[in-house]
C-alpha cells in the first residue's frame, strides 16, 4: 500500500481504535451530554469571518443570521473548542508516530494540480451536504449512529451509498 | 442519576469550554492512529481494498451504543438530558449521498481532514478550507434548500422507539450486526486481495478476537441490565435550554418564522402583558405541539427560567428553549428605561448589542427614538471575534 518507513509507529488494529473511539465519544456523551462533531466549527469559524466582510448580507440571512444575533458570539460554541481538540489531537498522534510532515497525499497516477482542486471541490460539495444534513461523518454518522437516531442510520448507509457510486468515476484518480 | 454531567449542571460553562477541548483532543488522536490522516488509507474504503473506514466507525457506534444502554439500564445516566440528532429523513438522505460524493473525491470527511491537516497534508487542509466555503454556499443559498432543509421532519426519533423495542436490545443488535459485517468485510477484502494479487491488509489475529469478545461482553451487559427494575431507569425529560432576552425578542421581531413563543405563567399574568408574538399556553388549542410547524423553536417563558417542559407542551418535535430569567427579565431589560450606559471604553459588539436593545425598547414602548445611543468614538480594538483562523481553525 502506501510506502512506510520503519520510523513511522504503526496505525490500530482498526477494531481495538474502535472501541477506543467508542470510548471517547461514550466519554462525550456522559460528560458533556452530547456527541461529537467536525463540520459545525467550519461552518461557525465561516460565518464568523463572512460576517465580518459582509455584516450587513450575513444578519439578514435567514439562516446565518439568528447565529450572529447580538447577545452570543458566533465561535461561542462547544463544537469550536471541540474541533480545535480536533486538531491538535491529530498533531499530537501524528509527530509522537513520526508522521508530521508537510505533504500532498495522491493516488499514484494523480497529478498535483488535480488533487487540489479536487480537495477544494470535495471540502466544498461536504460543506453544502453537512448543512443540509445538520452534521458530518462525526456528528451525524458516529455519533448519531451510537445514539440510535434513525435519520443518522439512513445519513450513514447514504454517504456509503454516495461514495461506492462515484469511486468507479474516480479509479484512475486514487488506484 | 449524575450522567451526564454538563447539563446535569456538575460543572459550568467555562469548564464546559476546557472539556470540549479536551474531548477534541482524544478524537482527534485517535482518528490519526486509526490511520484517518491519509487519504489513500480512506479512500480504499470504496474500492474494496481496505475496510479500515468501516471497522473503525462500526466498532466505535457499537461500543458506543452498547455503553450508553447499559450507563443507562444501570440508572446511571439520563438518556432524556443527551441531545440527539433530530430526523429529517429527506435532507439527511441527500446530504448523506452528497456528502459520500465529496467524500471519494476530497479523500477525507469534515473531521478527518482536520487531522490530515494537522499532520502537514496540504490535501486536508484544503479540504477543510472547502468544507467552510460550502457551508458559506449553503447559509447565502439557504433559500434554494428551505424546503428540502425540514423535509421528513420527524423529531427526536430513535431505532428503538421506531422498533418498539428496549435501548439496550437494539443496541445489542447494533453490535451483532456490526460483528457479523466484520467477517463480511473480511471476506471481501479477501476476494479484492486475491484478484489483485495481493494480500489483505490487517491480519493480526489476535486484537481483533480480543476486540470481539469485548464488543460481545457489552452487548451482554446491555441486555442484562434490562433486569433491573424500569423505576431507576430514566424517564424522558427535556431541558429546555436557556436563551437571553434580547437576541430572543429580535429574533421574534425580525423572523418571526423561528421561534414560537409561548407564555407558560398563569394565565391572568399571560393576558395582562406578554411578550410580542407569544401566546398563552391556556388559549392553545389541544394538539397544538404536535402540530407545531416544524423549523421552530420553542421558547417557553415563565415568571423565571423554566426548567421542565409543561405536559401540555411535550409533543413539541423540534428543540425546546426558556427565556433566561422569564417575563421579569423581558420587563427589567426591554420595558423599563435604559440606562444611559455610554463609556468609553465599550467594544464594538457590546455598542451593537446596546443599539439593538435600544431599537426594541423604543418599537416596544413607543419611545419617541431609540435612546441616545452612544456615539462611536471605541473603535478602534479590534472586533471581539477570533480572526478567521487558517489551518488550525478547523
Amino acid at each position: 500500500m502506501e510506502n512506510k518507513t520503519s520510523s513511522e509507529a504503526p496505525f490500530w488494529n482498526p477494531y481495538l481504535a474502535g472501541i477506543v473511539l467508542g470510548l471517547v465519544l461514550l466519554g462525550s456523551f456522559v460528560v458533556m451530554g452530547n456527541g461529537l462533531g467536525g463540520s459545525g466549527a467550519a461552518n461557525r469559524v465561516a460565518i464568523g469571518a463572512a460576517h465580518i466582510v459582509a455584516p450587513q448580507a450575513v444578519e439578514n440571512n435567514a439562516y446565518m443570521g439568528p447565529m450572529v444575533a447580538p447577545g452570543q458570539h458566533i465561535l461561542d460554541d462547544w463544537l469550536v473548542w471541540e474541533v480545535l481538540g480536533v486538531f491538535l489531537g491529530g498533531a499530537l498522534a501524528a509527530y509522537s508516530a513520526g508522521r508530521m510532515k508537510l505533504v500532498l497525499l495522491r493516488g499514484p497516477r494523480a497529478t498535483v494540480a488535480s488533487r487540489l482542486v479536487m480537495a477544494i471541490l470535495g471540502g466544498l460539495v461536504m460543506g453544502v451536504a453537512a448543512r443540509l444534513a445538520r452534521g458530518c461523518t462525526s456528528g451525524q454518522a458516529l455519533t448519531g449512529g451510537a445514539a440510535l437516531a434513525a435519520g443518522s442510520w439512513v445519513f450513514m448507509f447514504a454517504v456509503f451509498g454516495g461514495g461506492y457510486m462515484v469511486a468507479p468515476l474516480l479509479r484512475r484518480y486514487w488506484k | 442519576m449524575m450522567l451526564p454531567l454538563y447539563p446535569n449542571e456538575v460543572f459550568g460553562r467555562a469548564t464546559g469550554m476546557v472539556v470540549g477541548t479536551l474531548t477534541g483532543i482524544a478524537f482527534g488522536f485517535v482518528l490519526e492512529r486509526s490511520g484517518f490522516g491519509r487519504a489513500p488509507i480512506l479512500a480504499a474504503q470504496f474500492y474494496g481494498t481496505n475496510m479500515r473506514v468501516f471497522k473503525v466507525m462500526f466498532s466505535a457506534i457499537a461500543t458506543a451504543a452498547a455503553g450508553m444502554a447499559v450507563l443507562a439500564g444501570l440508572g446511571l445516566l439520563d438518556l432524556g438530558l443527551l441531545t440527539f440528532p433530530e430526523t429529517y429523513w429527506w435532507p439527511q438522505l441527500v446530504g448523506g449521498l452528497l456528502l459520500g460524493v465529496g467524500f471519494i473525491g476530497a479523500g477525507y470527511c469534515p473531521g478527518t481532514a482536520c487531522v490530515a491537516a494537522a499532520s502537514g497534508d496540504v490535501g486536508g487542509m484544503l479540504t477543510y478550507l472547502g468544507v467552510m466555503l460550502g457551508s458559506l454556499v449553503f447559509g447565502f443559498t439557504y433559500p434554494v434548500f428551505a424546503d428540502l432543509y425540514v423535509a421528513g421532519k420527524a423529531g427526536v426519533l430513535r431505532l428503538d422507539t421506531l422498533l418498539g423495542l428496549p435501548y439496550g436490545v437494539v443496541a445489542a443488535a447494533v453490535v451483532a450486526m456490526a460483528v457479523g459485517c466484520f467477517f463480511g468485510a473480511e471476506a471481501l477484502e479477501r476476494w479484492f486481495a486475491k484478484r489483485a494479487h495481493q494480500e489483505a491488509p490487517d491480519t493480526l489475529k489476535r486484537p481483533r478476537n480480543r476486540s470481539f469478545v469485548a464488543l460481545a461482553a457489552l452487548a451482554l451487559a446491555a441486555v442484562a441490565t434490562l433486569a433491573i427494575p424500569q423505576s431507576v431507569q430514566s424517564a424522558v425529560v427535556r431541558t429546555p435550554a436557556p436563551v437571553k432576552v434580547v437576541p430572543l425578542v429580535d429574533a421574534a421581531l425580525r423572523l418571526p418564522e423561528s421561534v414560537w413563543l409561548v407564555d407558560v405563567r398563569d394565565a391572568k399574568l399571560c393576558k395582562e402583558k406578554t411578550l410580542p408574538r407569544a401566546v398563552c399556553l391556556a388559549d392553545l388549542p389541544k394538539g397544538a405541539a404536535a402540530a407545531a410547524p416544524s423549523h421552530k423553536r420553542l421558547v417557553l417563558i415563565g415568571t423565571d427560567t423554566v426548567k421542565e417542559v409543561p405536559a401540555a407542551l411535550a409533543d413539541f418535535p423540534g428543540e425546546v428553549a426558556s427565556l433566561q430569567g422569564g417575563y421579569p427579565a423581558f420587563a427589567a431589560e426591554l420595558l423599563a428605561d435604559l440606562p444611559a450606559e455610554v463609556t468609553q471604553t465599550m467594544t464594538p459588539a457590546r455598542l451593537a448589542e446596546y443599539r439593538l436593545r435600544g431599537a426594541l425598547h423604543a418599537r416596544l414602548t413607543g419611545a419617541a427614538a431609540p435612546v441616545a445611543a452612544p456615539a462611536p468614538v471605541v473603535v478602534p480594538v479590534a472586533p471581539t471575534g477570533a480572526p478567521a483562523k487558517k489551518g488550525g481553525g478547523c
